[in-house]
C-alpha cells in the first residue's frame, strides 16, 4: 500500500485561505472599530505572527523529513537568543553560575552577532541530531522514542543555560542604536522593533523558500519528505540531508529567538516553552509538514490574537476577557482539526492500493 | 530476560513497600521464641529473640534485656536518628525553592543567594551555640508537583528541622499541608497570597501579605497626580497576583478612582498587544499591574506606545530583574515594598546589605532580604531552644518546640523588627513605596536602575 498525494490543487493557496482571513476581518469589524485601530492590530499581529511562523518553520522542516515533532526546538531557539546577546558583549545576570555578572571580552555589532549566533546554533543542532536522534534512527526505533529523546534534550538544554548564565531576565538587544520607540503608520502607532522583526522574519522566510524550491538541496529535501526510501534509491544521502535540515532549523531558530529577544527581551532559560506550545498549534493549523501552511498559520494566529483582545467580539469577549488571546491558537486548532484536519492549505491524502 | 523480570519484580516490590509504608517490618518478621534457626543465624538477634545453639539444637531464645525496655522508649529511640542528640552534628534546615521553571527561576535565584548568605553569615558567627547550620536545598521547579516532592524529600529523607519555601503561593497551597501533617515548621520567604499562614499551625511567613502594603502605592499615586480612571491587569494563572489585584482594586475604588473592567494575562506572557490596545481604547490615567518580572514588558510596551499616565506595579515587579525587562521605560514605575536596602537602621540590614553587595555587585532586593530573614528566624529560634536545653531530643520533638519558639520570638532582621501573630502572619513595622529611577546612558546594561524611596 502506498500513500500518494493529489498533485493539482483546485485552488491557489491564497484563494483557499481567503474565507479564513475574511472571517477574522468580519469578526474584527463587528465591534466599535476605527480603521486606525484595525490597522494597528493588523500590524501588531503581522509582527508577532511572523515570529510564530519563523519558529514553526523549524518544527515543520524536521517533521516533513523525520515525521517527528522536535520538542528541543524551543530550547535551541533560546540558545540562539542567548548567543546573540552574549556575542554583543553584554553582561549576564547575578547568581552563582559560571558566567554570573560577567561578559565576553569582545562585542560584535547586533547583525553580525545574530548571524554568528545563527551559524553556531545551526552547528549545535547538527550535534544534537548526531547525539539524540541519529542513534535512535539507526536502530530503527519507534518515532515515539525520538520524541521522548527530543523532550529530554529540551530539558537538558534549558537547565544547562541556567547553570551557565543564570535565570535572570536579560534586556532586549538593540538592532539599531537610538531607535525611536514607536512609529506611526497611517495613524496607527506600533513599536519600531516590531517592524524590524517583521522585515527580518520575511527576509528569512523568502531565503528559506528560495533554498527549498530553487536549489538542489531543497529539491532533495522535498524528495526525502515525499518518500525517503525512493529518494535514497535515487542516490540522495538521507543522513547528510537530515543533518542539513537540522543545521537549517538551528539557523532559523536562532534568528527567531533573537527577534523575540529584540521584541520582549530574554525572559529566562525557559523562554522557548511558550513559543513551543503556540508553534505546535501553528504547524497543526498549517498542516503537519506543510511549509507554506505553517507560514500562513503563523500569521493567522498572530493576527487573530491581536484582534481578539482589542475588540468586543460578541460572546467571545464576555466569555473570555483579554486572556482569550491565549485560547485563540487552540480554539483555531480545534476548529481546524474538526473541519480541515489536513491543515489550512493541506490536500487530502489519497490512499492508493 | 529472566534477569529483567526479576529486576522488575524487585522494583515493583520496592515501590509497593515505599508507597504503602511497608519499610522494615522488623516486628512482623521476628521469629517466635523457641522456633528453629539456621546455622548461619547463630548469634544474630531479630527483634526480641536471639538464635542460640544449645547441645544439638539451634533455636530462637527470648533475650531478657530487650523485653524489659518499655515500648514507648524504644519507639522514641528509633525516631531520633537525624537531629543528632547532644552531638556537634550540623543542624539541617530544608530549603525548597523553584530554582528551575519559567515562572520561578529568577525569583529563586535571588532567594538562593539570600539563604546561602545567611548560612555563611550565621555560621561565621558561631552557628547555633557552636553547632553549624547546614542547608539542604531542594529544587521545587515552578509547579505544585515539584513542591510536594521537595517537601516530602526534605521531611522524610533529609529529616530537616524546618523548611524555608516554597517560592510561589500557588505551590504553598499544595505543599504546605504536607509539612502541616508531618508537624514540620515552614517559613514562607515569598508567599504573599491571602490565606497562606492559615494553612496550618506549622505554617508562617516572613513575606507580608499583600493587603498590608499594596494599597500604599495607589495612595501615593493618587497624591502625586489627580487620577480619574484606572486599568487593572493581573496574571490570572498565579495565586499571588490574583490575591494582589483584589487589594489593588479595593484601593483604587477607595481613592475615588473609576475602575475599568479588570483584565488578565498569563504569568509568563511577554507580548501585551491585547492589553496595550485595551489601554489605548479606554484611555485610563492609571495602570496597575500584578504579575511577575516578565510583566515589565507591559510597562515597556505601554510607554513605547506613548502611554503618559501613572503605572503602579505589584510585588512581582519589585525585583531588580524588572530593570532588564522594561529598561529606560521602567522610569517612574511606582511599587509598594516590604523591604528597603536603605532601612534607616544600624542593625543587621547594614551587614546583610554589605555582604550582598560585595558578592553580587548590586543592592539586594526584597526577595533576597526575605529569604535571608527566613533563615535568620530559624537560626534565632533554634539558638533559643538550645539555650532552653530542647535541642537534644528527637527531630520530631525539635520540630514542635521550634515551631512554638518561632511564633513566640521577636527578631531583629533586615526587614526591621519582626514577629508573628498566632496564625503565623508576620508582624512587620515598616513598609515602603518606591519609584524606579533608571540610570541614563546605561540602558543596555542590566540592573542599571534604582528603587528610590518615597514618603506616602
Amino acid at each position: 500500500m502506498r500513500r500518494g498525494r493529489r498533485q493539482t490543487p483546485l485552488l491557489s493557496p491564497a484563494v483557499r485561505s481567503g474565507p479564513f482571513v475574511a472571517s477574522f476581518l468580519h469578526l474584527a469589524t463587528t465591534g466599535p472599530v476605527s480603521l486606525t485601530a484595525l490597522l494597528q492590530n493588523l500590524l501588531n499581529g503581522l509582527a508577532i505572527g511572523s515570529i510564530y511562523a519563523l519558529f514553526a518553520l523549524g518544527y515543520t522542516l524536521v517533521f516533513s523529513i523525520l515525521r517527528i515533532i522536535n520538542f528541543a526546538h524551543g530550547a535551541v531557539f533560546t540558545v540562539g537568543a542567548y548567543l546573540t546577546y552574549a556575542l554583543m558583549g553584554k553582561p549576564f545576570g547575578g547568581g552563582d553560575y559560571v558566567f554570573s555578572n560577567s561578559r565576553l571580552p569582545f562585542a560584535l555589532n547586533f547583525w553580525v552577532a545574530m548571524l554568528v549566533s545563527a551559524v553556531l546554533t545551526g552547528l549545535l543542532n547538527v550535534g544534537l541530531e548526531r547525539l539524540a536522534f541519529r542513534p535512535l534512527r539507526k536502530r530503527g526505533s519507534d518515532t515515539l522514542l525520538t520524541l521522548v529523546s527530543s523532550l529530554g534534550v529540551s530539558i537538558m538544554l534549558s537547565n544547562l543555560i541556567q547553570n551557565v548564565v543564570g535565570a535572570d531576565p536579560l534586556p532586549a538587544p538593540e538592532p539599531i542604536k537610538n531607535l525611536k520607540p514607536a512609529v506611526t503608520i497611517g495613524g496607527a502607532t506600533i513599536q519600531s522593533v516590531r517592524i524590524i522583526v517583521f522585515v527580518v522574519a520575511v527576509i528569512v522566510m523568502i531565503g528559506l523558500w528560495y533554498l527549498l524550491n530553487r536549489t538542489r538541496t531543497g529539491k532533495a529535501l522535498k524528495a526525502i519528505s515525499e518518500d525517503a526510501t525512493t529518494a535514497n534509491l535515487l542516490g540522495i544521502s538521507t543522513d547528510r540531508l537530515i543533518m542539513v535540515t537540522f543545521g537549517l532549523c538551528g539557523f532559523v531558530a536562532a534568528i527567531a529567538g533573537t527577534m523575540v529577544s529584540v521584541n520582549f527581551g530574554i525572559s529566562g532559560p525557559y523562554m522557548g516553552a511558550n513559543f513551543g506550545l503556540i508553534g505546535l498549534a501553528v504547524i497543526i493549523l498549517g498542516g503537519l509538514g506543510d511549509i507554506p501552511g505553517a507560514v500562513l498559520a503563523g500569521f493567522v494566529i498572530g493576527i487573530a490574537q491581536a484582534i481578539v483582545g482589542a475588540y468586543k467580539i460578541p460572546l467571545l469577549s464576555t466569555v473570555f476577557p483579554t486572556a482569550a488571546k491565549d485560547a485563540i491558537p487552540f480554539l483555531l486548532l480545534f476548529l481546524v482539526l474538526m473541519f480541515r484536519p489536513q491543515g489550512l492549505l493541506g490536500r487530502t491524502a489519497v490512499q492508493k492500493v | 530476560m529472566n534477569h529483567r523480570r526479576t529486576a522488575i519484580a524487585a522494583l515493583s516490590a520496592a515501590v509497593a513497600a515505599t508507597t504503602f509504608g511497608l519499610g522494615a517490618p522488623a516486628h512482623a518478621a521476628a521469629p517466635k521464641a523457641g522456633s528453629r534457626c539456621t546455622p548461619k543465624q547463630v548469634g544474630t538477634t531479630q527483634g526480641a529473640v536471639t538464635c542460640v545453639k544449645e547441645g544439638n539444637k539451634r533455636f530462637w531464645k527470648a533475650a531478657a534485656a530487650a523485653t524489659t525496655a518499655p515500648p514507648a522508649a524504644a519507639a522514641t529511640a528509633a525516631a531520633t536518628p537525624a537531629a543528632g542528640t547532644g552531638s556537634k552534628d550540623p543542624i539541617k534546615l530544608g530549603i525548597a525553592l523553584g530554582q528551575t521553571g519559567a515562572t520561578t527561576a529568577n525569583l529563586a535565584q535571588d532567594q538562593t543567594i539570600g539563604v546561602k548568605l545567611a548560612e555563611a553569615f550565621f555560621n561565621a558567627k558561631g552557628g547555633i551555640n557552636g553547632r553549624k547550620l547546614e542547608l539542604v536545598i531542594q529544587d521545587t521547579g515552578s509547579d505544585e508537583a515539584g513542591a510536594i516532592a521537595a517537601f516530602n524529600t526534605l521531611i522524610n529523607s533529609s529529616k530537616v528541622v524546618g523548611i524555608v519555601g516554597p517560592t510561589l503561593s500557588q505551590q504553598a497551597f499544595s505543599a504546605d499541608p504536607i509539612a502541616e501533617r508531618a508537624k514540620v515548621p515552614v517559613l514562607a520567604p515569598s508567599n504573599t497570597a491571602k490565606g497562606v499562614p492559615q494553612i496550618g499551625d506549622y505554617i508562617a511567613r516572613v513575606s507580608a501579605g499583600v493587603a498590608s502594603y499594596a494599597g500604599n502605592a495607589i495612595k501615593y499615586a493618587a497624591r502625586i497626580r489627580p487620577l480619574s480612571k484606572a486599568a487593572v491587569f493581573f496574571a490570572q494563572d498565579d495565586a499571588f497576583s490574583r490575591s494582589e489585584t483584589a487589594v489593588f482594586q479595593d484601593a483604587v475604588k477607595a481613592n475615588g478612582i473609576e475602575l475599568l473592567t479588570p483584565q488578565s494575562f498569563n504569568v509568563a506572557d511577554t507580548d501585551f498587544t491585547t492589553q496595550t490596545a485595551f489601554v489605548q481604547s479606554n484611555k485610563p490615567d492609571l495602570v496597575v499591574i500584578s504579575g511577575l518580572a516578565p510583566a515589565g514588558n507591559l510597562v515597556k510596551q505601554l510607554r513605547d506606545l506613548g502611554f503618559g499616565g501613572v503605572i503602579v506595579g505589584g510585588n512581582g515587579l519589585n525585583v531588580v530583574q524588572t530593570f532588564s525587562v522594561c529598561k529606560q521605560q521602567c522610569d517612574g514605575l511606582i511599587v509598594a515594598q516590604a523591604y528597603s536596602p536603605e532601612l534607616p537602621d544600624d542593625g543587621i540590614n547594614v551587614e546583610f546589605r554589605k555582604a550582598f553587595s560585595a558578592q553580587q555587585k548590586r543592592e539586594p532586593g526584597q526577595i533576597a532580604a526575605q529569604a535571608f530573614t527566613a533563615v535568620q528566624v530559624f537560626v534565632d529560634a533554634l539558638t533559643q531552644i538550645d539555650k532552653d536545653g530542647k535541642l537534644n531530643g528527637s527531630v520530631e520533638q525539635i520540630r514542635q518546640d521550634l515551631n512554638k519558639q518561632i511564633l513566640a520570638g521577636k527578631y531583629d532582621t533586615p526587614l526591621g523588627e519582626v514577629s508573628f501573630d498566632k496564625e503565623g502572619e508576620i508582624l512587620q513595622k515598616t513598609f515602603y513605596v518606591a519609584q524606579i529611577k533608571m540610570i541614563r546612558g546605561e540602558a543596555s546594561d542590566i540592573f542599571s536602575g534604582k528603587f528610590t524611596y518615597v514618603k506616602f
